[in-house]
């Protein structure tokens, strides 16, 4: 059995656009006037995105980012602060009586985020699922994930890293006293790695030939993995239109960037 | 008087409170306004929004058992956060002398 799926590139965006074109994606799939879809993408400029559950100040120094011009959005997904800079970023849409629709959260994430793993494969990554959302490879994290479920779909989005500075994500991305007591900077460097790390190294790509050899196997992954049939499109004129309202009014908005 | 906490129980995410609670702080102090927040799972999101503010007026060492309990009765489903959690963050720095 296959499923026909829509798959977008979408390229580099800010962050506000971004998190605006994935709940118009879900909007869109939900009225059924989309394809469940899987969608590729950056960020433009490098941007924190925070869990819908976070507060903001005590996760991101956000006079930090607007000094280095780094874009600061609230996912409405929850799970936590994430600095998007060098990685791929993918979204899923999918509804919840499709019958690859899990019931609860962590069976959702194992079987969609095998996806992910069948695409490092493509690249000769060893990786594995990390319960609760988390990918490692060689056991450090080399993807985030995060999952909400809305208007009767569901939506996961995540990072695959694809080549980390672990110095300046900690310019904007503020350590608890908690975290910190056990997890400092240097602790934390060798928990995360990436595809670039995780590649032989007489393979050296630039970062945009890296991005687009991992959309290409993460492509291959999710096809192998979900049994997926790729209809290539771009986003409708209805969603770029919501997108861009959803990223203008709400997801740019102080209310609901500061709501905790 | 507000109590600023912060714990990363066994199997749970990061968790951090702010509880506003009548004075003198005890077990039995009723809560006057809570906040969670934290890199956790909560779905749907908008149902834990309101969870949280019916745990307004109940004492604090209802807290957990109140949690789970409303959890259960708004379908929320729930990842890297349990009233066991909380009960633990709260008990350690009730332990600690408030």
């Amino acid at each position: 059995m296959a499923y026909e799926f829509r798959v977008l590139e979408t390229g580099f965006h800010r962050a506000a656009f971004n998190m605006g074109l994935d709940e118009a994606l879900l909007r869109s799939v939900a009225e059924g006037r989309s394809l469940p879809t899987l969608r590729f993408y950056g960020w433009a400029p490098p941007a924190v995105s925070i869990g819908y559950f976070q507060g903001l100040h005590e996760e991101v120094d956000t006079a930090a980012c607007k000094a280095a011009g780094i874009d600061v959005v609230r996912r409405i997904t929850g799970g936590g602060a994430v600095f998007h800079h060098h990685e791929v970023t993918y979204s899923i849409v999918l509804p919840l009586g499709h019958p690859l629709a899990r019931a609860n959260i962590l069976d959702s994430y194992r079987l969609l985020l095998g996806g992910i793993i069948e695409g490092l494969a493509a690249m000769d990554i060893h990786a594995e699922f990390a319960p609760i959302n988390d990918i490692v490879a060689g056991g450090k994290k080399i993807s985030g994930n995060a999952q909400t479920r809305k208007l009767g779909c569901i939506l996961q989005h995540g990072t695959v890293i694809l080549d980390v500075d672990v110095d300046q994500m900690f310019t904007v991305l503020r350590v608890s006293q908690e975290k910190a007591k056990g997890r400092l900077i240097e602790d934390i460097k060798s928990r995360v790695t990436s595809v670039k790390q995780c590649l032989p190294q007489s393979a050296p790509m630039s970062f945009e030939i890296l991005y687009a050899t991992t959309i290409q196997s993460l492509r291959e992954g999710f096809a192998k993995a979900l049994h997926l049939v790729f209809v290539n499109s771009g986003p409708t004129e209805s969603e770029l239109q919501l997108a861009g309202q959803l990223g203008k009014e709400k997801f740019s908005s102080q209310t609901w960037l500061a709501s905790r | 008087m507000k109590l600023e906490l912060i714990g990363k129980p066994e199997g749970c995410k990061l968790l951090r409170m702010t509880i506003d609670i009548e004075p003198p702080p005890s077990p039995s102090s009723r809560i006057r306004s809570l906040s969670i927040r934290g890199d956790f799972f909560a779905v749907p999101e908008e149902a834990f929004d309101a969870l949280e503010r019916e745990l307004v007026g109940i004492p604090l060492e209802a807290l957990g058992k109140r949690f789970d309990e409303l959890i259960w009765q708004k379908g929320l489903e729930c990842a890297g956060i349990t009233g066991t959690a909380l009960d633990e963050i709260i008990q350690k720095e009730l332990h600690n002398g408030i």
